[in-house]
């Protein structure tokens, strides 16, 4: 009986090792990566910019974001690189060189390199200003890491020209790892979006997306719409999360992954939109990219 | 080994970082073990993004800085002074979007013992020499929007928070500002000749 018991324990964990291995560490080719790669490249470039135009008012030596502000905010174990740039010079030297490393990654020069280099920038960035960081910053910056794990630049790159490659390069499993870890991430990040908005009541009442679409600064301006129906509010409130939930459970299902990774193409900008964070929207959607299953193996 | 103590971390700075709060097995566990090198990597996240809970801290916030005037000129009664509004009215970009999360967590901070003033002294003390002034005043305005039953109502501004903030003999000074209605002068209604 002892024996039986043993040899089923024994079964069940070769069967879950070899699931773990298939799942995490099955080679897979670049091209899927190589794309996240370009797409969170210019994304990341855009977020750049939209610091850059006040990276003194925030960061320069009398500006808002001082070392004393940060010491009140920071957790401390929290690092940047911009914390030894005293200077506005040295600011933007770090900066600059920040975007020149996104702009390696979005067409893939020197891509080992410059990936950890990108995300390392991005997270220093996001710690000089933690009190300016968005919802776009944060999955920009998981997103990075990832990128970081495998071998992006194995295709649709500049590295892979200057190596003479016309063919692909051989797939691995390093970039089955980086996929497998932002379709992770993407399902943890659609799952504790439904978390966190369903605890309030104006998302069970239906009125959540008015109070959206109602401030100043929304992009689609949807208010006489949702004024002139109640239903039509109600839908757009459940449909956002309804479909966050759907996409969270959706890619873990061989059926579902391919049609909620691509509804997620549209869905996660068109949120994003509604929601007046358009970036954050981009940034799902480059997720849900990764989430679409290659044609063949099956992952 | 290392994706599984990964994915743990995952999860509890998932289950730590909720706006709800957290257990405490689960703060210690996460600060322990996991922030120390999750959170230089900015992945110590919680991505709750609630996107709205219709509530007052979920409105649009700018930032407002005027010198500093005594009420009575501010409510009218004197010249009239130059406004320096971050964001810019109708700046819909990301850079405005980020003068706005600036304007919620000085308001929010308000709450917080150690952060507490900080950022609107920070504020004011890096807007002087833009706005040319060594004394100022720092507002933070909400844009509430109305309820759904009052969807037509347009949008009404609220003072979230209002500090004077000034230089003197280089050293700078944090004033808190009560709102208008408590320092409103007093309108003698006793009847001519005296009232008792």
């Amino acid at each position: 009986m002892a024996d039986r018991f043993r040899s089923s324990i024994a079964a069940l964990g070769a069967a879950l090792s070899t699931e773990w291995n298939r799942f995490w560490f099955t080679p897979a080719p670049a091209q899927r990566l190589a794309v996240v790669r370009s797409l969170a490249g210019g994304l990341g470039l855009l977020l750049a910019w939209s610091w850059a135009g006040d990276l003194m008012a925030w960061f320069g030596p009398d500006g808002i974001v001082s070392p004393e502000v940060l010491k009140a905010w920071r957790s401390p174990t929290a690092l940047s690189l911009f914390d030894v740039a005293r200077s506005s010079a040295a600011v933007w030297a770090f900066f600059l060189l920040g975007v020149v490393l996104l702009g390696m990654l979005t067409v893939g020069a020197m891509t080992p390199i410059a990936a950890p280099l990108a995300a390392l920038f991005w997270a220093s960035l996001l710690h000089r200003g933690p009190m300016l960081v968005g919802p776009a910053d944060d999955v920009l910056a998981v997103i990075l890491w990832c990128l970081a794990v495998g071998r992006p630049g194995d295709a649709l790159a500049v590295d892979r020209r200057r190596a003479g490659g016309a063919g692909a390069a051989a797939p691995s499993w390093r970039n089955g790892l980086a996929l497998g870890l932002l379709r992770v991430h993407a399902a943890v990040i659609a799952a504790a979006a439904a978390v966190a908005q369903l605890k309030a009541d104006v998302w069970w009442n239906g009125t959540a997306a008015w109070f959206l679409a109602a401030r100043e600064s929304t992009r689609v301006d949807l208010t006489g719409l949702l004024a002139g129906s109640e239903i039509v509010t109600n839908v757009v409130t459940h449909a956002i999360v309804l479909f966050e939930i759907a996409f969270a459970a959706g890619v873990w299902n061989r059926w579902t992954r391919p049609v909620v990774a691509r509804a997620g193409l549209v869905g996660w900008p068109l949120i994003g939109l509604v929601a007046g964070e358009p970036m954050w929207g981009a940034a799902m959607a480059i997720l849900a990219w990764a989430c679409v299953p290659e044609e063949a193996p099956e992952r | 080994m290392l994706l599984v103590v990964y994915l743990v971390g995952l999860g509890l700075c998932v289950a730590g970082n909720t706006a709800s709060g957290t257990s405490h097995l689960v703060g210690t566990l996460k600060d322990r073990l996991f922030a120390p090198w999750m959170v230089p990597l900015w992945l110590d996240l919680g991505h709750d993004t609630r996107l709205t809970y219709g509530l007052p801290e979920d409105a649009d916030h700018h930032l407002e800085i005027r010198p500093a005037v005594s009420r009575p000129a501010r409510q009218g009664n004197g010249p009239a002074t130059a406004v320096l509004r971050f964001p810019a009215t109708g700046d819909h970009s990301e850079r405005g979007a980020r003068w706005r999360r600036l304007a919620v967590a000085t308001v929010l901070a308000e709450e917080d013992a150690e952060q507490a003033g900080v950022l609107p002294a920070a504020i004011g003390a890096a807007l002087f020499r833009v706005a040319g002034n060594d004394d100022l005043e720092v507002r933070i305005v909400r844009r509430v929007a109305p309820d759904y039953e009052s969807a037509r109502s347009l949008r009404r501004d609220e003072t979230a928070l209002e500090v004077r903030v000034r230089r003197r003999d280089g050293e700078l000074q944090l004033i808190p500002l009560p709102p208008a209605e408590e320092v409103a002068p007093l309108v003698d209604t006793a009847p001519p000749g005296g009232g008792k």
